[in-house]
């Protein structure tokens, strides 16, 4: 990503509308500070850690990990906030998945900072509790900055695991992110989504009107970090763009624009700045997603005159009908071995979601509920759909076992909560709610605990997780 | 907690509930009752306190109560004074890491009740950093342990 190819995505993504000249050198000037320096993916490790332990904790319960700030190595105040943002993301998103029960980091002032990488105070970090500690040095290079973070436990007073990351200083949170999804593989086994990002469909810029007065509802596709982080605006339209998805390659985002006046099917191509129409602007189209394997795109069309779930290649070519009945079929979303799709349809009466195979056959209703509506099929190693269910004045996020056909809620009436999306692990859900006043952004567990909010400006809906 | 609410007044009639204007001189009593609710006093059986070497001589006590259940022992020697350590259980750890191995205690138990072991030398004020640390942590009742006097 250089400065260069970004303002040619910023270009295509904005030449469709003529005023948004204006708001160009904005973009470019927030987005080159993101996005020009951010550091490639960091290079494979180079730290020759011979054998890579696992941590254990005391019997039946997570290891205790601390995260101190890491050793600022030169003097200067980027590495020194490098260092310290390092280890608070870190602990963050070590704490985030919950495989490591993490030790509140106000609790280590008392314990001096390790003169060195190896010179670490085991029987300090023990007394403490800790089972592992995180300790790692920062230094300006050349280029950027070198982080060096390593994994000690504690009770066998040695390192566990070990990682060198060198490149660019301007998003010192990638390295903790890279760090702590690499801990998660190799200390758990488990895919970790520090790394993943959000899209979601945001009205904070408020925009004037642009065109009548109909299209007062200017909303744009934004992207985030999985915690938050570095939010930036995807679209630059001045319409209504509405329900991003993501490509499974993480490069593209699907999205409903109005952008020509009637509902469309949008490809925006984030990184190579293009845009592709897979609908073709027949009919109305709205609420694509893309197949597990990202070459084709389900969605809703009323081109035959009735809303009906279609597919499509991602190209536009191989169009197929799945639905045929005069009811309403809406919201596709697909199984994770993209051989099925579960959808909402009002054909026996209130909108309940259904699932059928991608040849039209195996029709079956799964959900009993009063209203259901926004199924999301849940990746492996969990065969589950979520979906929003009428409780009450609003909606709540309901779990649905496919195997086992049981339902469980996970949020309970404070305020509406809807359009579930899974994380690409299985064991989180990004969700809209209104619980904070307007509408927000949350993430939350399988299990419905550790709810945190992930957006604070403006009114922001329809999340959806990259893989 | 104690119900302290002021009796209605005799003129006007207003209770509890209503604002009344109080005089400074009055006794703050809030945070007398607030440590009434969480110290009880208990006896121990078991007389022999020595553990690393460290001999805790416990307060004795005519009135107290038997020992009932299995709770985290936090022993306050008489050392405390000049190396700021106490004992959870058998192990010693500085008093600034307290709080945060005892909330780790608390999280997996139900009970969130610890037994203090003080030595009688021990000053009112020292047993008070530890017992600040120990609510901090999440604990809800702190059984003062104290030895039953001979001949009862």
């Amino acid at each position: 990503m250089t400065h260069s190819t970004h303002s040619r995505a910023a270009d295509v993504a904005s030449g469709f509308s003529r005023t948004s000249r204006v708001l160009l050198p904005l973009l470019i000037a927030a987005s080159a500070a993101v996005w020009a320096q951010q550091p490639a993916p960091p290079p494979p490790a180079q730290q020759p850690s011979s054998v890579e332990l696992r941590l254990t904790g005391d019997p039946g319960t997570p290891p205790r990990m601390a995260v101190p700030d890491l050793l600022a190595l030169t003097p200067d105040r980027e590495t020194q906030e490098a260092a310290k943002i390092i280890s608070e993301v870190l602990w963050d998103d070590l704490n985030f998945e919950r495989e490591f029960a993490l030790i509140p980091r106000d609790t280590y002032k008392s314990i001096p900072a390790a003169g060195s990488i190896d010179a670490v105070p085991f029987d300090r970090w023990r007394e403490l509790g800790a089972d592992g500690v995180i300790i790692g040095t920062a230094q300006k290079t050349a280029t950027g900055i070198r982080v060096e973070l390593r994994l000690y436990n504690v009770r066998a007073r040695q390192s566990a695991y070990g990682r060198e990351y060198t490149g660019s200083a301007a998003n010192p949170r990638i390295y903790a992110h890279t760090m702590a999804d690499e801990l998660h593989d190799s200390q758990r086994s488990l895919r970790g989504v520090a790394r993943t990002k959000l899209t979601f469909i945001s009205d904070r810029n408020r925009e004037a009107v642009l065109a009548t007065v109909e299209k007062r509802d200017v909303k744009e596709v934004f992207i985030a970090d999985y915690d938050g982080a570095s939010q930036r605006r995807i679209t630059i339209n001045r319409t209504m763009n509405l329900t991003p998805s993501w490509s499974p390659d993480g490069r593209s985002i699907a999205y409903t624009s109005y952008r020509s006046g009637g509902a469309d099917i949008l490809i925006s191509n984030i990184f190579a700045g293009t845009m592709e129409s897979p609908a073709k602007g027949i009919g109305q189209n709205y609420l694509p997603v893309f197949s597990p394997d990202g070459t084709r795109i389900a969605f809703t069309s009323n081109r035959d005159g009735n809303n009906e779930i279609y597919v499509v290649n991602r190209d536009g070519s191989n169009i197929s009908r799945l639905t045929n009945n005069p009811a309403i079929d809406v919201t596709p979303t697909w199984s994770p071995t993209g051989t099925q799709i579960a959808f909402t349809s009002e054909r026996r009466g209130q909108p309940q979601i259904f699932v059928v195979n991608i040849d039209g056959t195996g029709l079956r209703q799964i959900t009993f509920e009063s209203y259901a509506d926004r199924p999301t099929w849940s990746p492996p190693p969990y065969n589950e759909i979520a979906f929003a269910a009428r409780t009450g004045p609003g909606f709540d996020i309901k779990i649905l076992g496919i195997a086992s056909g049981e339902t469980r809620q996970i949020t309970f009436g404070e305020g509406s909560n809807e359009s579930p999306a899974w994380a690409p692990n299985g064991r989180h859900l990004a969700f809209m709610s209104t619980r904070a006043g307007r509408s927000q952004v949350f993430t939350v567990d399988r299990d419905g605990r550790n709810l945190r909010q992930i957006t604070r400006d403006g009114n922001n809906t329809t999340p959806n997780w990259s893989q | 907690m104690p119900k302290v609410s002021a009796p209605p007044d005799a003129n006007t009639g207003r209770r509890r509930g209503h604002r009344v204007t109080t005089s400074l001189s009055e006794i703050n009593v809030v945070p007398l009752v607030d440590v009434m609710l969480v110290l009880l006093i208990i006896f121990m059986v078991a007389a022999p306190m020595m553990q690393k070497g460290i001999e805790v001589k416990l307060p004795v006590s005519r009135r107290a109560d038997k020992m009932s259940a299995a709770r985290p022992y936090i022993t306050v020697p008489l050392s405390y004074r000049s190396d700021r350590r106490v004992l959870i259980d058998q192990e010693s750890v500085s008093a600034d890491v307290l709080g945060e191995r005892v909330r780790q205690l608390m999280e997996t138990r139900n009970d969130k009740d610890v037994f203090l072991r003080g030595d009688a030398g021990v000053q009112l004020q020292e047993l008070f950093e530890v017992i600040d640390r120990l609510k901090a942590a999440g604990v809800q009742g702190v059984g003062i342990v104290a030895l039953q006097r001979a001949g009862q």
